[in-house]
Parts: structure tokens; C-alpha cells; sequence
């Protein structure tokens, strides 16, 4: 009976997120492009061989991987230290956490036109800032060394929100008694930060890292509408090339491979954080 | 103390919301003086964008409405499917449940965009292409595992002691459901159904693959399109009317359901 009342759900899960994974397999073992008539013809892992010395492949994982690495690691900081701004007790902090948790609510291609407006040289308010103060002209967006920064920049800015929110759950689970003690016991306020605070919110850490690493490397929305990948490739994700092979190169086969590749690469990634922090946790009794 | 909070609580309301505000400013400013700094204050301002978007073909309220109706749907299919489900899930034995759990957590980080493909095939397959109809059914496959994370642990909040006497005085499953279980459960329901509905609304590689007709296009898509239609000279002034026009559905959901979603979000990651 309980089974039963959970099939419709679990089948329509299986069916979307399930059937894609089995699909890509069996295509990443064909040729299924413009050049086969769209109709998958085995070709023996050639996909994956191709795969292997793809350059832009791998050049669209290290950029990926540089993406999320900078953006999760300034967002972590940053909600840190907004949701320690957001536990005190001060007037007006309910509106306040409602209006900061705008940026995250919007659509994400909305404001990716929007941050483009900003980033716009020579008419945006950023390039007009810096001719003001005389300096020579940014190029936020057709500087190939700085581009991926401002998409780091505009997800920061729209992905920060929902990190604060699990860190401030968190820090709202810690009794102030622990503080008063630790007071009372002569420690200061910053060794509190270091001694209490960062210890108890540790799970909450890890499991905001998880979320933020896993929508990262999926990155798609705000680069295709930001930048398009460009300029000449240096913002182009992982999720974008698969795309472009299947939308725009029509090749199926190859398109699904690089799907399952940054699918396996993700959960390498993970796994090798969750053994990690294993070790370190076996390690610590040693230590101590 | 106190003074440097107000500093640190002003520089916080600026970096959130002062790109918003820019836009904003841009909607109201006049498509000359977007690219000319020349013009005396008083003639930089105009409404024309604004006419421009609602006088547009299709008008820009079209896309508004298309998202409600998909959010509206998803929202709908989901917890009809999620809540039952959770039900059944939430009373399983333990280690079953655990299973279940990290099955079902792996699915909720799961970088959705890399199912397009194949959500696209079944799209053609089953000509499922250009039906705001349709198009609920991958979202509300792809919102059920945190809805599912959200409301098995709200059943899990509530005795059995309560199952099992509605049961003893002889109240069938549905309606132990509906007029016992749910009730009690109303303010995890609410907070599920608007993440679902911001998931729905906000969706765009399914809808860019899915949608293709101008006056069936969701938000998210009409935007990207207005991206995409010319790389040199996007209308940004149009564009800022749009992206203004398009966030005051959410800014009343966000500040009228703020608690909702802030218990949303923090339960979906951290009990789930």
C-alpha cells in the first residue's frame, strides 16, 4: 500500500531523471549526427575516444571547474558573513532578509541581461565609473582574461542568497549560552568565530558546498545569455557544449558523451571531497 | 557597534539591490540617452519602453501569464503526485526511508540541465513540443525530489498515534489524508508549492527546447531571446522595462511568502 501511493512519483522520477542517463549511454556508444541521417549507427567508442582528445572539451571542464571553485568559494565567504550580519537582532531584519533574497528568486536569464547592461562597454555604468576615474576601458565582457570573472561576479550575486539562508538555519541553531560561556571563560569575541561558530555550523557548510558545487557544474542559464561562451570560448561550461553539439551541431552521439563525461567528472569530484573529509575525520582523533 | 551595522546592513541592501534598481532607472531612460551622456536631465526620461513592451507582438503580458500558467500546473501536478508519495515513503521502516533519502537527494542536486536531451526526445517522440500543458510534466518531475525531501519529513514530524486512530475510527486513506494528516502539514505544503512555483516559473534549457512559438515562449525564454536577437545592439531599455514588468510578480511572492520559502529552503537542504 505505501509502495503504491509512491509509485506515480517514484516512476515520473525515474522516467526524468532515470531514462536520460541509460539513453546517453546507449547513444554515447553511436554515431547518431547529420552525417549518419540522424539515426544512431554503432561506432565501436569512438565518441569516447574523440572525447578524450577533444581540447575544448577539456578546456570547458577546467573552465567549469574554475567557475565553480571561484564562485562557490566567494559565495561561502560571503553568506558567512552576511548570515552572521542577519542572526543579530536589529530592527527591520525581516524586510531586510526578504529583499536580499530577491537576486535569488528572479530568473536567472533575466538578470543576466540585466548584469550585461552593466557590464556593457562603453555605455554601462561600470566602463562609465572607470572613465570617470580615467581609467582605460574594462572590456568586462570582450577581455577573454577578465570575462569569466564577471559571470563569476553576477553568480555571486544571485546565488548568495540561498548559501546565507542554510548558513543563517545554522547559526540559528546555536544556543547563545555557548557565547555568554565562552565569555564568561575569557575568550573573545573573534575566537568565538574559530572555537564555536565555524565547529557547529560545519554540516551546514558541507551540505550548502554540496548544493552550490553540484548547481555549478551544471552552469548554463547565465552563460548562455551573458557571454554565449565568448569571448573566443574562454566562459564556455560543460553543459553549453553539449548543448551546442546538439542543437546547433546536430551531432546526438557526441553530445550525449560529453553530458555523461561532466556527469562522471561531477561525481568525481564529489566523491573525492566526501573521501577527504572522511580521512580528515579519522585522522583528528589521531591528532588530538 | 551599532554604527558600523548600519554600515555593513546599507552596503548589504546596495550590492543586492542595486542592480535591480539599475535597471530600474534604465527602463524609464530614453534610448538616446542610454548611449549619450550629452542630454540635459529632463529630456532623459521616457514611458516609450514600457509602451513598446505592452503594445509588442505578442504583447509582453502574454509571456507573464504563460509562466503563471506553467507554474500554476507544476505546482498543482507536483504536490498531487508529492504528497501521497511522501505519505507512503514517510511510513516506511527506517533504513528503507535512508534509502530513499539519499536516492532521492542525489536526484535534487542533480544538474538538471544534462537531462535535456533526452527530455527533449521524448518531447518529440510524444509530440509533447509547444504545450504549456505538457511541459508540466518534466517539471513536475524534475521538482518532485525536493518536494518529496520537504513533505516526508513534515510526516515524519507527525505521531503515528494520529494515523492509527483516524484509522480506528474508520476514516479511509484519502480521508485520513484530507481532513487529518494534511491540515497539520499546511505550512510545509505552502512552502513546497512556491519553490515549485518558482522552480516552474524560472526553468529555462527544458522551455528554450520545448517552446518554440513565439506566443507559447515562458519568461525566462523571452528574455534569452531578446539576448540572442541581435548580439551587437541588445535593446537594453526595452529589455529593462521587461526585466522590471517581469520581477513584480516575484517581488510581491517573495515578500508576502518570505517565510514560507526561507522554511522551504533550509529544510529541503538540511533535513533532506
Amino acid at each position: 500500500m505505501n509502495w503504491l501511493l509512491a509509485l506515480p512519483a517514484l516512476l515520473l522520477i525515474a522516467l526524468v531523471f532515470g531514462w536520460p542517463m541509460l539513453r546517453y549511454g546507449w547513444l554515447s556508444l553511436h554515431a547518431s549526427s547529420v552525417l549518419t541521417g540522424l539515426e544512431p549507427v554503432p561506432n565501436q567508442g569512438a565518441n569516447w575516444a574523440r572525447l578524450l582528445e577533444d581540447p575544448r572539451f577539456w578546456q570547458d571542464a577546467l573552465q567549469t571547474l574554475r567557475f565553480g571553485v571561484v564562485s562557490v568559494g566567494l559565495e561561502m565567504v560571503l553568506a558567512f558573513a552576511i548570515a552572521l550580519l542577519l542572526d543579530q537582532r536589529w530592527r527591520g531584519r525581516g524586510v531586510v532578509r526578504a529583499l536580499t533574497l530577491l537576486p535569488w528568486a528572479l530568473p536567472t536569464t533575466m538578470m543576466a541581461l540585466g548584469w550585461r547592461w552593466i557590464f556593457n562597454t562603453p555605455y554601462g555604468p561600470l566602463e562609465q565609473l572607470a572613465q570617470a576615474a580615467g581609467l582605460s576601458p574594462l572590456n568586462l565582457l570582450s577581455n577573454p582574461d577578465w570575462t569569466w570573472f564577471a559571470a563569476v561576479m553576477a553568480d555571486v550575486w544571485k546565488t548568495t542568497p540561498f548559501v546565507t539562508l542554510l548558513l543563517l538555519a545554522g547559526l540559528q541553531t546555536i544556543p547563545d549560552d555557548l557565547y555568554s560561556a565562552f565569555r564568561l571563560e575569557g575568550g573573545k569575541t573573534r575566537q568565538a568565530i574559530t572555537a564555536i561558530t565555524l565547529p557547529l555550523l560545519t554540516p551546514y557548510i558541507l551540505i550548502s558546498l554540496l548544493f552550490r558545487t553540484a548547481q555549478a557544474a551544471g552552469v548554463f542559464d547565465l552563460i548562455q545569455v551573458l557571454t554565449g561562451g565568448g569571448p573566443a570560448g574562454s566562459t564556455e561550461s560543460i553543459a553549453q557544449y553539449a548543448y551546442l553539439n546538439a542543437m546547433r551541431f546536430l551531432d546526438f552521439g557526441y553530445s550525449s558523451t560529453v553530458m555523461l563525461a561532466g556527469f562522471l567528472l561531477l561525481s568525481l569530484v564529489i566523491a573525492t571531497a566526501a573521501l577527504l573529509l572522511q580521512m580528515s575525520r579519522l585522522l583528528r582523533p589521531l591528532k588530538s | 557597534m551599532n554604527r558600523s551595522r548600519s554600515l555593513w546592513i546599507t552596503l548589504l541592501l546596495v550590492w543586492s539591490l542595486l542592480p535591480m534598481i539599475w535597471q530600474l532607472i534604465t527602463s524609464f531612460t530614453s534610448s538616446d540617452a542610454l548611449v549619450s551622456t550629452g542630454i540635459p536631465f529632463e529630456h532623459r526620461w521616457t514611458l516609450a519602453h514600457y509602451r513598446d513592451l505592452l503594445s509588442g507582438d505578442p504583447p509582453f503580458w502574454r509571456y507573464l501569464l504563460n509562466s503563471t500558467v506553467v507554474g500554476g500546473l507544476t505546482t498543482v501536478l507536483t504536490l498531487l503526485l508529492a504528497v501521497p508519495a511522501a505519505y507512503g515513503l514517510a511510513r516506511m521502516s527506517p533504513t528503507r526511508r535512508s534509502t530513499i533519502r539519499i536516492t532521492v537527494g542525489a536526484a535534487a542536486l542533480f544538474p538538471y540541465v544534462l537531462l535535456f536531451l533526452a527530455l527533449l526526445e521524448l518531447a518529440r517522440e510524444f509530440q509533447l513540443g509547444n504545450s504549456l500543458l505538457a511541459i508540466a510534466l518534466p517539471y513536475a518531475g524534475l521538482a518532485l525530489p525536493l518536494a518529496l525531501l520537504l513533505l516526508i519529513s513534515a510526516f515524519e514530524g507527525l505521531p503515528n498515534d494520529l494515523d492509527d486512530a483516524a484509522r480506528l475510527e474508520g476514516l479511509g486513506l484519502l480521508d485520513r489524508l484530507r481532513l487529518v494528516l494534511m491540515p497539520l502539514i499546511t505550512p510545509a505544503i505552502a512552502s513546497t508549492g512556491i519553490l515549485i512555483f518558482l522552480f516552474a516559473w524560472n526553468e529555462y534549457p527544458i522551455a528554450l527546447t520545448w517552446l518554440s512559438r513565439d506566443d507559447l515562449l515562458t519568461l525566462p525564454v523571452a528574455m534569452a531571446r531578446i539576448a540572442g536577437s541581435s548580439i551587437y545592439a541588445v535593446p537594453y531599455g526595452a529589455y529593462a522595462a521587461a526585466t522590471v514588468l517581469g520581477s513584480l510578480p516575484l517581488l510581491a511572492l517573495v515578500l508576502l511568502c518570505q517565510r514560507q520559502i526561507v522554511a522551504g529552503l533550509t529544510n529541503g537542504a538540511v533535513k533532506g
